[in-house]
Formats: structure tokens, sequence, C-alpha cells
């Protein structure tokens, strides 16, 4: 393959690049894997982004399920919270979801859930890797075979389970612009207008298949892009940027000050923890120390883990969901359990707007109550069989920090780390550094260049 | 049997038991080198009423988008009329899902070209080639097509066609009381509609649900078709017809409540349509020498193809025939609508010609000179044919030898058809004579190489 590696098929699911790595016969392999992995017949939820992909590979993970004897509900083109509110709602066996999140539009993805709309575990998705790989699936005689229906009823469903959790019509108060960056939060904004009176002013809100607006990431740089100084234009509230499934979620200040992506965690951490104060808070190793700072304030406990939702959800799982009080990463996919054991940007938004209501405050202000850190974020392609010498450099360059081997190379200093790490999706490393103050852009660039120096 | 061929992948295309042997993974993979081997374009797909359809047509689409082709799916429909819409819409091809008269627990794709024709033998090979070489166009995000569903249009657009063919008012006028066994399958409710509404028939139906599984064998055979013969007599019925699950075969039963030899009601077919034009005639080396007696009295000449109703396509194809066919199996092709095998043209000509003579359809039937025909089967160990043939050939000095497909040999009074079938270990028997005694000792004598 000429570009290199656009196939990835690990724990997280298949992912690639359509035409070129990711095939029909290997969507229909994994469906068909995921049918035989449930074991029981019984109901499989379905949903897309707005891929034009997606419709390809709808076919394939339908006839995949149905030939393993599965009924699929489809709910065609929606996020992935509600499918994962779906799956509970239905009393599902599972779900898949097909869509490739901020990757952008030529990627695609299939992504599992299992009962309750969870996230699989790191046994269930070896079991489920175990089972695509030796291509022996539970294939039903004629007689035996699913049948497939649609479900138009998901988005009004999970939008009566928000607005138990959340006073929609009180945040109607505020008005929010949103960039939808042409992905699923766009018709759930829309009907949350429609039914609760909110003022959510979207941007880039036609569902496009072929290409988006914009690169669908949600880091501060893209809020920078086009929200940020739209929010300040038209005097709204706050600023939000969706990614394609809307788990994630990135934000601007009403002052147009596009804010950083890891205060979403933050924010959250300091509403639920106030709360629910001595609760944990499970993040990875990447993400601020600011979270430490707030945790102190009422007693609670961060737990670092490594990098990617697959870390966090196992770490989950050996707590009681009300002994956490949010679960989250630096990229504002941000959890709560005891809510919904779901990354769900649109919660993760409600939640802030609430911070907002319940404080009195506008966004600067109550960004302003935190300490002041400084992140600095880069990326460098690189050569795989380099990796541990690479690793084996940096430590002997670092003596005197305190080093963390849970993902990569962490090494803390008072006030300062920096984080080194091989990327799960892509053949790159990442290096995350953060101080307390100013951006620690000595320390960096010093990493960043020894990092080069092993780069192709 | 010797050995239970539960999954095939020929030239014919690909045919199994649908669970550990026909995989939605080899359905994909079939329809993606199909769109690769016809390039992007609309291809329309349908599917019979068996309950694996639905899978199999999932599977099928996404192997098309994943070569590029856009997909116009016609959900429930008959193999003719899907085949009618491929060519009325200029699509690049066309997929039924189906495995015709198979029991339910198969099914097969059966491939179109864009003039929603079997491909020729040399075009199959091809495409063939393409499955084994897996080397199929992968289409980009950019270049992935989308879905339509049209329902709707294919049966009018078949319907239409066929009307053109037949003095419509003249059958509406007689309002006649007709019976319809429709298998529960693709045919089902159109074949309703046809008889019903346009052509203002008393419908008296059974079976005729498409979400019900087939309640009676899936070909339409005298011996399973018990329930429609007690319809004709309960509902005093002028005529009768039965469809296979994807309504390209058509039996027929007439007011006795007998029902036809298929091979009568192809020479019935046969005499409408030379009588409305006159032409070249093509049929199976099967098909029963009452085909030929019915041409001849219309002046015009019979070719004998290969059986398969892709071989008889070909062959009408080649001589420009005015109709064609396979008696045995219940085969009509009238190219005029389209060529195909296609039990409504034969429900329309029959009616026609009812109306026409004013006569009763056994009054018909018995116009046609008679002949004794047997169909039988013989297994055989692989190696073991060719001494068969010979044998069979060494007691016939005499006879005119024909070995296009298998062995024929015609005598004066009557012939013996020998053929390996392509799917199964077994040699396919039949004989046909003027009398019964006469039958029986061609038919004796070729079980004898046995």
């Amino acid at each position: 393959m000429p570009s290199g590696r656009s196939l990835r098929i690990s724990q997280v699911g298949l992912r690639g690049i359509v035409g070129n790595g990711l095939t029909a016969a290997q969507v229909l392999d994994f469906a068909a894997a995921f049918g035989t992995f449930l074991d029981e017949p019984g109901t499989v939820v379905l949903g897309r982004d707005p891929r034009a992909s997606g419709i390809m590979m709808r076919e394939g993970v339908v006839a995949g399920l149905l030939a393993t004897g599965h009924n699929v509900v489809d709910l065609g083109v929606t996020s992935t919270p509600v499918i994962q509110h779906s799956i509970r709602r239905l009393e599902a066996r599972g779900g898949i979801s097909i869509g490739a999140s901020h990757n952008s539009a030529e990627w695609n993805a299939l992504k599992f859930y299992g009962s309750r709309g969870s996230y699989l575990s790191s046994g269930e998705s070896s079991e489920l890797l175990d089972i695509y790989h030796l291509k022996k699936f539970d294939f039903k005689e004629w007689h035996a075979l699913g049948q497939l229906r649609e479900d138009g009823a998901a988005t009004d469903a999970y939008l009566d389970d928000l607005s138990k959790t959340f006073d929609l019509p009180r945040l109607a108060r505020f008005r929010v612009l949103v960039d939808c960056a042409n992905g699923t939060s766009a018709p759930i904004l829309r009907r949350i207008n429609e039914r609760f009176g909110t003022q959510f002013i979207l941007i880039n809100e036609p569902l496009e298949g072929r290409a988006f607006a914009h690169e669908p990431v949600t880091t501060r740089k893209m809020v920078a892009l086009q929200l940020a100084p739209l929010v300040k234009l038209v005097g709204a509230d706050a600023g939000f940027l969706f990614d394609i499934d809307s788990d994630r979620v990135a934000f601007s200040t009403e002052t147009g000050h596009a804010t950083s992506e890891e205060m979403v965690l933050v924010l959250l951490s300091d509403f639920f923890l106030e709360q629910g104060p001595g609760k944990i808070v499970i993040t990875n190793v990447s993400t601020t120390a600011l979270l430490e700072d707030v945790a102190e304030r009422y007693g609670g406990q961060v737990v670092r883990v490594a990098v990617g939702r697959q870390s966090a959800i196992d770490t989950l799982t050996g707590y009681r969901a009300e002994q956490v009080a949010v679960v989250g990463e630096g990229t504002g996919a941000v959890m709560r359990p005891s809510f919904r054991a779901i990354y769900d940007g649109i919660a993760s938004m409600l939640a802030i707007l609430t911070i907002m209501d319940r404080r009195g405050q506008t966004l600067s202000r109550l960004l302003d109550g935190y300490p002041q850190y400084s992140i600095l974020k880069g990326k460098i392609p690189l050569k795989t069989h380099l990796i541990p010498n690479m690793f084996q450099e940096i430590e002997d360059r670092f003596p005197d920090g305190r080093f963390n081997h849970t993902d990569g190379l962490r090494i803390d200093w008072p006030g300062r780390w920096v984080h080194v790490r091989v990327s799960q999706t892509e053949p790159l490393i990442r290096v995350i550094c953060e101080q307390r103050g100013d951006a620690p852009h000595g320390l960096f660039n010093e990493v960043m260049d020894l990092v080069r120096s092993y780069a192709s | 049997m010797s050995r239970a061929h539960q999954l095939k992948i020929s030239v014919s295309g690909i045919r199994g038991v649908v669970g550990d042997f026909l995989t939605p993974n080899l359905a994909c993979a079939f329809a993606q080198a199909f769109g690769t081997y016809v390039g992007p374009g609309p291809v329309v797909v349908g599917r019979d009423t068996r309950a694996s359809g639905l899978m199999i047509e999932h599977a099928v689409t996404s192997g098309l988008l994943a070569a590029g082709c856009e997909v116009v799916k016609v959900g429930i429909a008959p193999t003719p009329t899907i085949q009618v819409y491929v060519d009325e819409i200029r699509a690049s091809g066309g997929i039924a899902v189906t495995a015709s008269h198979n029991p339910p627990e198969y099914n097969a794709l059966k491939l179109f070209n864009r003039e929603g024709l079997f491909f020729n033998n040399y075009e199959r090979t091809e495409l063939l080639d393409l499955y084994h070489q897996s080397e199929f166009r992968q289409a980009t995000n950019d270049e992935i097509r989308r879905v339509i569903s049209d329902p709707d249009t294919p049966p009018r657009r078949h319907i239409a066609r066929v009307l053109a063919h037949v003095d419509v008012e003249k059958i509406r006028a007689r309002r006649f009381r007709v019976a319809l066994d429709g298998v529960n399958g693709a045919g089902s409710l159109m074949s309703q509609h046809f008889l019903r509404e346009v052509l203002n028939c008393e419908l008296f139906a059974i079976s005729v649900d498409p979400t019900k599984p087939f309640p009676r064998e899936a070909e339409p055979k005298p011996e399973v078709l018990g329930d429609l013969q007690q319809l004709i007599r309960d509902n005093r019925a002028d005529i009768a017809f039965a469809q296979d699950p994807d309504g390209d075969r058509l039996a027929v039963g007439d007011e006795t409540g007998r029902i036809l030899d298929n091979d009568d009601v192809l020479a019935l077919a046969v005499d409408c349509a030379l009588r409305k034009r006159k032409g070249p005639v093509v049929v199976n080396l099967t098909s029963s020498s009452v085909i030929d007696d019915v041409v001849a009295r219309h002046g015009c000449r019979v070719y004998r193809a290969p059986v398969g109703e892709a071989n008889v396509v070909e062959r009408m194809k080649a001589a420009n025939a005015v109709i064609g066919g396979e008696g045995s199996n219940g085969g009509i092709i009238f190219p005029a609508v389209q060529y195909c095998r296609d039990s409504y043209l034969g429900m329309a000509f029959l009616l026609e010609r009812l109306a026409e003579t004013g006569s009763a359809m056994s009054e018909l039937a018995g116009t046609l000179p008679r002949y004794y025909r047997r169909l039988g089967k013989m297994s055989f160990q692989h190696g073991r044919l060719g001494s068969m043939m010979q044998a069979l050939e060494a007691l016939y000095p005499g006879a005119k030898t024909d070995r296009t497909d298998g062995l024929k040999l015609t005598l004066d009074n009557g012939w013996i058809h020998v053929r390996a079938s392509n799917t199964e270990p077994i040699l396919r028997v039949a004989a046909e004579a003027r009398t019964e005694s006469e039958l029986d000792e061609l038919y004796r004598k070729a079980e004898s190489v046995g």
C-alpha cells in the first residue's frame, strides 16, 4: 500500500481508509465475528455517521448480523451516544457504530458495544478479535436468520433521558453557538431546540458524506479557527465544537477565547466532585495536572491510566459507578459513570452550561478561577524499530525526574511534566508537555528534537 | 446421492445451502467481483421471498457499493421483472437473489448484464476468473455511490411490456375464472394485481403471502399441485396457474383440474407466438417433439440448444428466434418482452388464446399431438460416464446422434437424451415416443447401460 498503513485491526475494532485498506470483506467478517461473539441471538443496534462509505459498511454489517441470527435495529445516521442509549432502551445484546469520529472523511471504522451500551472490556475485545481472525462464524440456518427493522424514536428517547438529568428549559436562557463539523450532533441539537426552546445556533450543520467543513478534531486550534471569533461576534454565551460522532467536545468562552480542550474534563471534574466530594477521577497520563489541584479541593483522587478509551474502561470496571465522579481524556471525551458509562459530547456541553447556570458565572470567569497551566502538544512520524532506543535516551537525558511507564514514558518534576508515547491509531510519536504558568517551550523543544532524531 | 453439493461456485454463479455453505461473505465477494466486472453504474438488486433473501441482499449490496456501483434495490420481485427493469433503466447489470425452484434452505445469485440477460459463456468464465483472482475494485469514500429503493416501478414496466403483445380488452371482456398458486413467492402480489386488476379475472388464489414460507415443493410439478387442483374444482375455474418462488416458471391446469405437461404448455405458447409472427423457435434438446409438430404447422424452423436458460437464450439471439424455452421446466421465453423465462407472458398468451377460440383449456391442450415422455435420473461413478454414453450409442447404430449436451439419440419412433447434471453426479435421462409401450422399451434400454 503506497500511503502506508491505512488499516488497523485492534481491540478498538476496525479502522482504516475505505478502498485503500478497509474493505467490504473485513467489515462483513467483523460483523459476523461480533454476531458470533454475542452468542445468544438477540437484538443488535446499529447506527452510522454521515460518511458516504457508511452505507456500504451498513449493508455488510446488517448481512453479518442477520446471518448470525441477530435482529438488527438500524437507527440510520445518528451519534454514538444515541446508539449506546438505544442499546439500553431496547434491552439489546449489543450494538455497532459505523463512523470514524474525529478522522477525516475518507476514513471509517467499526466500534462495538455490549449490552447496556457499554464499551467492550479488553478481555471481550480480544475474544472478538480471536473470532475475527479464526473466521469460524456461527452462521445460522435459513430459518433462524435475524430480522431487520428501523427505529425513528431513538433521538427523542435519548432526549427524554437527557432532560431528566439536565434542566433543558432553564438552559434555554443561554445563546450557544455550535460548530457541528457536518456531523451527527446537528440533527440532535436541532431537535433539542424544537422540544425545549434552547438557543443552539448551529454552523456547519448539513450532514456531509464526502468532505467536512474542516478537520473534525476537538482541539483548541480548531475552535480558534472559526468558532471562537464567531462566538464573540454574535455575542453568544459560549461556543462548542463536536466531532463527527458527537462523543467529544471542545469549547470557546463568550469572549472568543479558544479554551484548551483539556478544560472540558477539568470543569466537569470540578462540578461533579463538588456534588460528590472524595470521589475519584479516572484519566490518562497525558491529561493536565490541573486535575490534581481540582481533586485536592474536594478530597478527591486522580487515577491515571494509559491513553486510549480501553484503559479507562478497564480501570472503571474496578470501581462501583458511584465511587467515580468522572472519567475522561484531554481530548474532550468525558463520561459520568453514575449517569451513563458513555462518552457523550452533548451531555458534556449541557453539564458545562449547567455549571455556568448554577454558579451564575460566565465561562471566562469560571476559567479564571483555576491556576494557569500551559500545555504543548506535538507529533512526529517514527521508525518503529527505534522506539525502545528513543525511550532509553530520553530516560538518560532527564535522570532527575520521576518516571512513569504506564504508557510510553512520562517524567514529572514539581510543577511540570512531559509525556512521550506511541500513538495507537497512527505511526506517530506524541509529545505532551505541561507546566504551571508559562508554556514550557524549552523542555518541549528539547524533547521534540530528541524524538525527531529518531524519525525517518 | 454420493455427495451433497451444498455449495457450488461455477460459471452459473453461486448457489448453496445458507448457513455454513452459502455465507454472506461469499455473496459479498461475488457481488464485488460482479461490480468490478460491469463497472460503476447502477446495478438492480432484487430477491425472491425465501427467508435468507434479505440477508443475502444486504451482503450483495455491500459488495456492489464497495466496487463503486450504484445500487437500485427493487425488493421482492420476480426474476423476469428484475431482468426487464435492468433493461428499462439501462443499468450496468442486475443481480437476483433467488434459488428459483430449489428448496428453501438454498439461495443463489442470478447475474444479468446491462440488457438484463444472462451473460454468455465467455463472459461468465471471465467473471469467475475475476472472482477467484480476488482483485476487486475498491471504491474510496469519494467513489462510493448511493442506494436507491424502487419497489413499485419494476412490476409496472414488466406488465406494460407483456400487455403490448396481447389483446387486453379481449381478455378482460371474458372475465375468466382463474385459480392461482403463488407458492408465497416473489410473484404473489404482482400476479394477483396482474390477473385481478389488469386482466379483469375472477381470481381464486392460494399461497400468495410473500411473508410466509413455501407451502409446497418449490418447483411447480403436477404431483405437488394438489391444492391447486382442488381449488379449480371448488371454484369451477377456467384455467389455473402455478408459479415457482421467483416467478419465472409456469405450470398450467385446465378446467377439469388436470395439470398440463410443461412441454404442452410451451407448445401452446409457441403456437400463440407464431400466430402473431412467424419465425424461428429455439428449445432445449430435452424439449418434446410436440414443439416440432406445432412449429411445422406454421412452416417455421426449430433449433435445439443445450439445456439451461442461458444456452437457450444465447441460441435464440443468434437465430433471431420469435419464441423459445425449455419444455420440461416450464420456461417460456418471449424476446419481444425480454430474453428470459416469464410466467406472466405465458399467462397472458394462454388467456388470450382462450378468449380468441372460446375453447376450454382442456380442448386447447387436446389439439396437440400426443407423445409419451419420461424423465428420470441415474447415479453414476465418476469416470464411468464416457463408457455409459458409448454403450448407449452402440445400442442404436442407426440413430441420429447429437452431442451438443450429453448424448441425444433420435430414432424413427422417438428419442433418448442423457446428460450429466451440472450440479450433482447424476445422469439425467429423458425419453419420448409415440406410444407408451415404445417409451417403456426406450427408457428401459437407456437404463440398461447404468
